[in-house]
């Protein structure tokens, strides 16, 4: 398959099968999964992006004010506000104006939509790269395993921007072949920008390709060529031209305080918009297919900063400002400590075999496997098709489609690897991924069993191949079925077979948990012992999260928040390498060192509680 | 050759799930269940000896603090299989052989030498439970954290003069910052708990300072401390580095002293001999000119040479 195509009328009912299987999956599931640090600011910043909408709704005027909008839009405004938007106005609805979800339920919603959207992508590309097999088992790949699955729970950004992601993909490969897809692309691209920032990126990811397929589309076309170089050409114009634009203002201060609605800046903008059409609409002429290689191009350069704009209210009266201060944020972004193979990480430059560690010792090895061998075939098909004498082994040289799963399975874990990018938070980082290698993992797993089933079919003819892939996914996907089950809902503490499980990866020293969502381990023990009135420290659980778990009936109401141990009746310490003056200031302060229970997975500790002994 | 790189390609994938399935089927029947614990802690009861300690191997299973009888301490933290456990004669070591990277043998040729197990290993369900005879023990004649209720505890500024740090029957507390006072307290010094004086460096060119009376001579004298929890770590230009030491009251000689610049964690030791006779009056002071993240926890021990095993 060298470009996009449609999927057939069966593709697209097993890809909503799979998508409505994912959703309803994670929403029978999310009631055990604790609130994340991160996941309790969504909800407040949902809740606070939400009550703008009524404002927009009963008076217009005002809620467009920029007092108004800060108000409202101030509030976690490190991250753009698609999801957290989707979150707020999921929980006005379906908790607060119709009461048909708890309020968690509600703001989580949309983020199973959007997980749900992965499977059923997943499937479309790699079915239509290497069989229905194949996608099948990539869809499954990247849900059974535990961390992704959990993290697919959460109303946060990571799951979301990874579907993003491989929607941008999707349409970037289906413009190929259908040039309305180019637009699409543009507008994926522009929402993935206002998922997260992880989009930055995508532009770098997917140019080569554009110009890669327009290149060799052009080939033996004087005139389509001469259109290419003149594409080329606008985008390095205007790069050069806010470079020196750049230059003359004094630097990135100076630009950034010149940056008008009339300034050179946003016409060299209009520029680019401009130029990109009247190029896409010339070589269209002459060249179809080039036409429909850069479109997806000049449609993410254009609608991609629009889209992001029109998003975020917050940007509206003061959108450069904002953006820079946003975009600065990320690039200096804090480093938490993060324990692994017995170091504390605290600052870089971090180990480069990182991300690679972490997820071998984490994705279930019967899923990562095939995800390596997947890779592994890949390349080498690559390399040896890139030369004469070894290219007659190679059954069939790789194609672009290929070429762009490949690339865009290791384009996120290679900018995480990155010595000097933050190591924090497990592997959510590259989740966009680990899409892309559970494609190349179904690739190993569906070529397997066709060579199975053309074996198997010399003995009996009729057999079907399903008959050979179906117990075959199930060997392969038990494992990691197993131990999603086994480690539900504690996705941060999940160990791989390869890691020897959560005790192996304590004893190779990594790190145990994450996020303070497993206190739910021990919240039924202190909602029946604890004392009426109590007051209680849940170590690392932030404020918001105290309140989330008294709203959704998992605390008691009861309960008062304690701001230490020193101040606290019961506390609940999370174990972390980097946290363990903690326990022992608990020690410190009820005079024991004996907990009363815990959390204690596969005998790791999680969660220990202590009582401070007065009040037992 | 090639067509048959896909069906090997597949059975080697079948073959590495198969055996996550057996990790997975295995897995629960190398966990301990709480009768378990309930029984090993039945032997600590029935056999611990004052003055005994419980070693976690490996280091993490602190699961077992919940069932070991509190009078018994339990060290369990990175590193503690090092740890030379020179305040307990007798170590039982608390041992889940059977987890998944569990290394045993790495375990025993670390914490073995200068030790005799003594009896048999006692076995609850895949927990095992050892006595060792502690050859590394080192009787202690005056500990600092044991004796600080008794201690003078004043600042000094380099040219002599100083101000008296009162006792309010919990600590010795010094006028300026809240922070200075002097107490046992817990700390972690490198993931290593401590129980051991708090004595945070007040700053400038003055000394916190703690005068200690009856130090027996004739004694190996020891100087333990280090700076808690993530101080320690930063290496910032700002940060200074912080000097520990004890001299003797008598005669102002200094007899140890440690110093801790930004970016060294964990516990650091100094040792002498304190000559013999009359018991002694030392003075251990903290100082460090910027007193930014240097948070000291610190001991001073009289102790005897190590006892060895007999046998």
């Amino acid at each position: 398959m060298m470009r996009g195509r449609a999927p057939t009328r069966d593709e697209k009912r097993l890809a909503w099968a799979l998508w409505v299987l994912a959703f309803a999956a994670l929403w029978l599931t999310e009631s055990a999964v604790g609130y994340t640090r991160d996941e309790s600011v969504y909800f407040i910043a949902g809740e606070s992006y939400a009550s703008w909408f009524r404002q927009l709704f009963q008076s217009p005027a005002r809620a467009l004010t920029d007092a108004a909008i800060v108000r409202a839009w101030d509030y976690n405004h490190e991250h753009p506000v698609l999801m957290k938007t989707l979150f707020g106005l999921s929980h006005l609805l379906f908790h607060t104006e119709l009461g048909w979800l708890r309020s968690a339920t509600a703001f989580r919603l949309p983020a199973f939509a959007m997980a749900a959207l992965i499977p059923a992508l997943t499937f479309l590309l790699g079915s239509a790269m290497y069989g229905r097999a194949a996608g099948l088992f990539a869809a499954f790949a990247f849900m059974l395993v535990p961390r992704q699955y959990f993290n697919a729970e959460l109303a946060c950004f990571d799951v979301p921007v990874a579907a993003m992601w491989l929607l941008v993909v999707y349409c970037f490969w289906r413009a190929l072949e259908d040039v309305r897809w180019g637009l699409w692309c543009g507008v994926a691209f522009g929402l993935t920008l206002a998922a997260k920032h992880n989009a930055l990126f995508l532009p770098f990811v997917l140019t080569p390709f554009a110009l890669w397929r327009a290149w060799s589309a052009s080939a033996g076309q004087p005139e389509a060529r001469a259109w290419l170089g003149r594409f080329v050409g606008v985008f390095a114009a205007v790069a050069v031209l806010y470079g020196l634009l750049v230059l003359s203002l004094g630097g990135g201060a100076g630009f950034q305080r010149k940056f008008l609605l009339l300034s050179p800046h946003t016409l060299l903008f209009a520029g680019l918009a401009v130029g990109g059409a009247w190029v896409l609409r010339g070589v269209d002429k002459v060249n179809a297919p080039v036409t429909r290689a850069l479109a997806p191009i000049a449609a993410m350069a254009v609608l991609g900063p629009v889209i992001f704009y029109l998003h975020w209210p917050y940007l509206w009266h003061q959108p450069v400002d904002r953006t820079a201060w946003y975009l600065a944020f990320h690039a200096k972004h804090n480093h938490y400590a993060w324990f692994y193979l017995n170091q504390l990480l605290r600052e870089p430059p971090f180990p480069l075999a990182y991300v690679v560690v972490k997820t071998a010792l984490t994705v279930p090895t019967s899923l990562f496997v095939p995800m390596v061998t997947g890779l592994a075939a890949l390349v080498a098909r690559m390399v040896l098709g890139a030369f004469e004498r070894t290219r007659a082994w190679v059954e069939r040289p790789v194609t672009l489609t290929e070429a762009i799963v490949g690339v865009n399975a290791v384009a996120s874990i290679l900018i995480i690897s990155h010595p000097q990018v933050p190591h924090f938070g497990g592997v959510k980082h590259w989740f966009p991924s680990m899409v892309f290698l559970g494609i190349l993992a179904g690739a190993a797993v569906a070529r397997g069993c066709t060579a199975l089933w053309e074996r198997l079919k010399a003995s009996w003819p009729s057999l079907p191949q399903a008959a050979v892939a179906a117990p075959v996914f199930a060997v392969l996907l038990a494992p990691a079925l197993v131990s999603s089950v086994r480690v539900f809902p504690y996705g941060t503490a999940a160990y791989s077979e390869l890691a020897g499980g959560l005790p192996g990866a304590a004893t190779l020293g990594m790190q145990r948990q994450f996020w303070s969502s497993h206190v739910t381990g021990v919240l039924p023990w202190i909602n029946a012992n604890a004392k009426q009135g109590a007051r209680l420290y849940l170590h690392e659980v932030h404020g918001g999260s105290f309140r989330d778990y008294q709203r959704n009936g998992m605390l008691r109401p009861d309960l008062r928040a304690a701001g230490s141990p020193a101040d606290a009746d019961i506390v609940a310490y999370q174990y972390h390498q980097e946290f363990r003056e903690h326990e022992f200031l608990t020690w410190q302060a009820f005079g024991t060192r004996t907990p009363v229970t815990g959390l204690y997975l596969d005998e790791t500790p999680q969660v220990v509680v202590y009582v401070r002994p007065e009040t037992r | 050759m090639t067509r048959a790189l896909p069906l090997v390609e597949l059975g080697g994938l079948l073959v590495v799930a198969l055996l996550c399935l057996v990790f997975h089927l295995r897995l629960p029947g190398r966990l301990p269940q709480e009768a378990d614990y309930r029984a090993a802690a039945q032997r600590l009861q029935a056999e611990a000896r004052p003055g005994d300690a419980v070693l976690l191997f490996p280091w993490w299973t602190e699961r077992a603090r919940l069932f070991v009888p509190p009078a018994i301490p339990v060290y369990g933290y990175l590193g503690s299989d090092k740890d030379d456990l020179s305040a307990h004669p007798r170590v039982w070591v608390l041992g889940q052989p059977e987890l998944p990277r569990s290394d045993e043998a790495g375990f025993l040729e670390t914490f073995l030498p200068g030790r005799r197990a003594v009896g048999e290993v006692s076995r609850h369900g895949p927990l095992t439970l050892t006595l060792y005879e502690n050859g590394r023990h080192r009787p202690r004649r005056f500990t600092a954290t044991e004796a600080y209720a008794r201690a003078r505890v004043y600042l000094e500024q380099p040219d002599g003069t100083r101000r008296d740090c009162p006792f309010d029957g919990r600590a010795h507390r010094c006028p300026g910052p809240a922070h200075l006072y002097v107490a046992p307290e817990w700390h972690e010094i490198l993931y290593e708990p401590r129980r051991c004086l708090w004595m945070h460096a007040p700053g400038g060119k003055q000394r916190l300072v703690a005068e200690l009376d009856g130090v027996h001579g004739g004694l190996g004298l020891r100087l333990e401390g280090g700076i808690i929890f993530e101080h320690a770590f930063p290496k910032d230009a700002r940060l200074s580095t912080t000097h520990l030491g004890v001299d003797d009251a008598a005669t102002g000689a200094q007899l140890l002293s440690l110093a801790i610049p930004p970016g060294l964690e964990g516990v650091q030791k100094a040792e002498t001999r304190l000559p013999g006779g009359a018991p002694h009056t030392v003075r251990v002071w903290v100082q460090a000119d910027n007193a930014d993240r240097r948070q000291v926890c610190l001991d001073v021990l009289a102790v005897e040479p190590e006892v060895g095993v007999r046998g």
